[in-house]
């Protein structure tokens, strides 16, 4: 009989409610923070090369981190609805070795191969997202299985060294610069945009927020929460589809390791920027956020020449620093420094 | 003063803020039986966790023939001759019937482990010992019957009990009880105590002598069962209530539009269960623990689906089968469950978030939407459940109870159903919450709406209801109507008394 204890807990938060209303969130501070931080390290990182800390270090850190931002929205939609995508490095490569194979160097037919490619790259993560929602296999276990499966596809469809170009009119946009600013910066802007008002200003993100949230909650509520999962796993892997459709467009070819470099990182750049791990907490824009930090440090270390054992050692640790600094309880503490003052 | 094997002085419990037992004192004598009766959530509970070592109290005394007793665990009570039959039963499933009666010492010795013949014979020296010829030792718990699990539990209590025995709700899963009375009277004629918790009335005047009534976690008084008839201790465990800030409910016409019609439900330990929910009624539903009351709820709420039955909502006939079916169906279902941390609220979202979530995409221009165009959209209910605006932005995880339960209920309102199933809407919320709630239904069922509800507290049922029905046993024994409504009337239907009275409904 746990009666007691129940109407108790509840009991005790009916305690008058005298806060006002607390406006400065633990989010806000978190994307406030980290883009500082990256901020910080891009100027800090001056006194290593005159050459650093200028607009175009910049400009390249948003280039690079673009890549990383695309697939990591997709990450971040599913581990909003308590999932891990495992498969997006595959997806990633799906995507790219598609794009090479099928566009094959030329222009022609781009404005259904397009759609194609990436209905490939959705229709795995259905696939993922079914698993998860419906047949209740665990997110970690059902999207590596189908990482691998679609590994292996890309192997034997490209037998083990991917062909073709992308076309001329892809590689020509990643080059390509309106206004002395290269084109993807524009592209990466219009993203962060449109990812921001999908998780956190549209209906469907609200619902995707509550089944992460609650997902008990969400089916009493009335959501079709099934459906909300197999469309956050879709989203993720149309993400990475695309990611690997501009990293082709980059690299002007396809490889198939041209994924693996992104899947820790998207799930860390998520992890960083704010979000519970847990699920049901997160927002876009600390996302991009962390994504643009985490390229900031690989950037400066590959500058500094760190070998690469030292170079994963320092990510770890700034991404573990960054985790622990971020907690919810150093905010408390702001919070409470902030209401003294004001 | 008379000899008391366990004697307890003003024992008290607190779990966090609030207060489980506040002032308990009893004292049981050698060789009694003694009842301890109240409502739910008086207190039993937590008096047997105490005095079996579970929990430990915050302050008071506890002796223990003669010498302080203050278990701190469930093994040191026992080593002090006090055993305790949960009421969850505390066996291990896939153990034999053998090894969970001799545990925690299965083995005689430490070092070597004892063969399985010795286990199986010692203990089918326990079973016989106890009356028990028809489970053998080597069975597997997991593949016994509830009632089964229950002796068995109840047996290794009665081997440990050297002073006293406890046992909370014995009777629940057992069907025939007299193989238990049969047991406790052996007990007690070799002056050991018993203490004995249920809430069906005819067992304790059965087997026990005295009886101590708890409420609100006091204990009100220690009374000869012989010397007070049951109305007497139905009013002590209720005590007297307040009547002053309730409104007579209106009157509704027979022949008012029946919103929910239900036939011939079965559902979990629901068995052909009848309703007619008409529009203006506010029907209460009252009923023990587990009677099968979260059954029916959850089954109207279309959170479980139903072994068989019909519903019809608005007159139609209605599949329910999952909340969101619910909702949709025909004038539509809302539910508000009973777990408001786990099953309702959405701790990270803001309260207008919470609120407009099944109506989410009307909220939003375009599909985009944000807190201002959310607080619009859900104005209307807010104001209908008293929320205060100025909560509408905070995270509901950071609000009060009683502001949470009335974002759950602004949540059933704005999916716009005439049919509210609202399980214990106002429980655990303070009392001006509890008034907010009340003027909600009330206006709910003016507006020509219908509302269901269970309360654990019968004063709400009596007072709120226009007709309150009482389930026991997942069947409705009782139609009570306005005019009949008492607490002592419920609280005797829900102990399964009166079932003469049992009315189609």
């Amino acid at each position: 009989m746990m009666q007691e204890n129940e109407i108790m807990s509840d009991a005790t938060m009916d305690i008058e409610d005298k806060r006002s209303s607390a406006r400065i969130s633990g989010e806000f501070v978190t994307v406030v923070m980290i883009f500082g931080l990256t901020i910080a390290m891009i100027l800090a990182s001056r006194a290593i090369s005159p050459a650093f800390g200028s607009w175009s270090q910049a400009e390249t850190i948003l280039y690079l981190g673009s890549f990383l931002v695309f697939c990591a929205f997709g990450q971040g939609l599913v581990i909003l609805v308590r999932g891990l995508d495992l498969s997006i490095a595959s997806v990633i490569t799906l995507g790219g070795v598609l794009t090479a194979s099928l566009m094959n160097g030329s222009n022609e037919g781009l404005f259904y191969l397009v759609p194609a490619i990436l209905g490939a790259c959705v229709l795995v993560g259905t696939i993922s997202g079914i698993g998860v929602a419906y047949f209740r296999i665990p997110p970690f276990i059902m999207t590596m299985a189908v990482g691998l499966i679609v590994y292996s596809l890309c192997l034997g469809f490209t037998q083990g060294t991917p062909r073709g170009y992308p076309a001329p009119f892809l590689s020509g946009f990643m080059q390509a610069k309106f206004l002395s600013i290269p084109a993807p910066i524009y592209l990466l802007l219009v993203f962060v945009i449109i990812g921001t008002v999908l998780q956190s200003y549209s209906a469907f993100g609200r619902k995707l927020n509550a089944v992460g949230n609650n997902p008990l909650a969400a089916y009493i509520a009335g959501l079709p929460s099934g459906l909300l999962i197999v469309s956050a796993y879709a989203v993720s892997a149309l993400c990475a589809g695309f990611t690997g459709m501009m990293l082709a467009g980059y690299a002007n070819g396809a490889t198939l390791r041209m994924g693996d470099s992104y899947l820790l990182p998207s799930i860390a750049a998520v992890v960083v920027g704010g979000s519970s791990i847990l699920g049901g907490q997160g927002n876009f824009v600390g996302t991009v956020g962390g994504a643009l930090l985490l390229t900031t440090l690989a950037t400066i270390l590959t500058a500094l020449g760190f070998e690469q054992g030292w170079k994963t050692i320092m990510e770890g640790g700034v991404i573990l620093i960054a985790l622990i600094a971020l907690r919810d309880e150093s905010f408390a503490f702001l919070r409470e420094q902030f209401r003294k003052r004001g | 003063m008379e000899s008391h094997v366990l004697h307890t002085a003003a024992l008290s419990k607190r779990y966090g803020a609030t207060v489980a037992l506040s002032d308990v004192s009893l004292g049981l004598a050698e060789g009694e039986v003694h009842a301890i009766l109240g409502e739910n959530g008086a207190g039993k509970s937590t008096l047997v966790k105490i005095m079996s070592g579970v929990v430990q109290p915050n302050s008071g005394e506890m002796t223990l023939a003669a010498d302080t007793y203050r278990p701190q665990s469930i093994l040191q009570a026992r080593a002090q001759g006090v055993a305790t039959a949960f009421q969850e039963l505390s066996l291990i499933p896939n153990l034999t019937v053998g090894e969970n009666l001799l545990l925690p010492r299965a083995s005689k010795t430490a070092f070597w482990p004892e063969s399985r013949s010795g286990i199986l014979r010692r203990a089918a020296g326990l079973l016989s010992q106890w009356d028990i010829s028809d489970i053998t030792a080597d069975a597997i718990v997991e593949d016994l019957s509830l009632a089964e699990r229950q002796r068995i539990e109840i047996a290794r209590a009665l081997s440990h009990a050297t002073r006293l025995l406890i046992l909370d709700e014995p009777t629940a899963a057992l069907p025939d009880p007299e193989w238990l009375f049969r047991q406790i009277k052996r007990l007690s004629s070799r002056g050991i105590a018993v203490m004995y918790i249920s809430h069906r009335l005819g067992e304790v005047r059965e087997i026990c002598q005295r009886a101590t009534v708890l409420r609100n976690g006091n204990s009100i008084d220690t009374v000869d069962l012989s010397g007070v008839d049951d109305d007497g201790i139905f009013s002590m465990m209720v005590g007297r209530s307040p009547d002053s800030a309730f409104v007579e409910p209106a009157e509704v016409p027979e022949d008012a539009q029946v919103i929910l019609g239900v036939r011939n439900l079965n559902v979990g330990k629901v068995r052909s269960l009848d309703l007619a929910l008409r529009a203006g009624e506010i029907v209460g539903v009252a009923a023990l623990e587990g009677q099968g009351q979260q059954d029916l709820f959850q089954a109207l709420g279309g959170v479980i689906k139903f072994e068989s039955g019909e519903i019809s909502v608005g007159g139609k006939a209605a599949e329910l089968g999952s909340p969101r079916r619910a909702i949709n169906a025909g004038a539509g279902i809302a539910f508000v469950p009973e777990e408001r941390k786990t099953e309702g609220i959405f701790a990270n979202l803001t309260a207008a978030s919470n609120i407009t979530l099944p109506k989410i995409d009307q909220a939003g221009q375009a599909g985009i939407v944000y807190s201002g165009l959310e607080k619009n959209f859900a104005a209307d209910v807010v104001a209908k459940v008293a929320l205060s605006p100025r909560y509408l932005d905070f995270k509901v995880g950071n609000l009060s109870g009683g502001n949470q339960q009335k974002v759950l209920l602004a949540r059933a309102l704005i999916t716009g159903a005439k049919c509210l199933v609202l399980f214990d809407p106002a429980r655990g919320v303070d009392v001006g919450t509890k008034q907010s709630i009340y003027a909600m239904m009330r206006d709910h069922v003016a507006a020509g709406g219908t509302v269901l509800f269970y309360s654990s507290e019968l004063s709400e049922l009596v007072h709120l209801s226009t007709r309150c029905l009482v389930i026991y046993d997942g069947q409705v024994v009782a139609n009570v109507p306005r005019a009949q409504l008492t607490e002592e009337r419920l609280l005797a239907a829900a102990h399964g008394h009166n079932q003469e009275m049992k009315i189609a409904v």
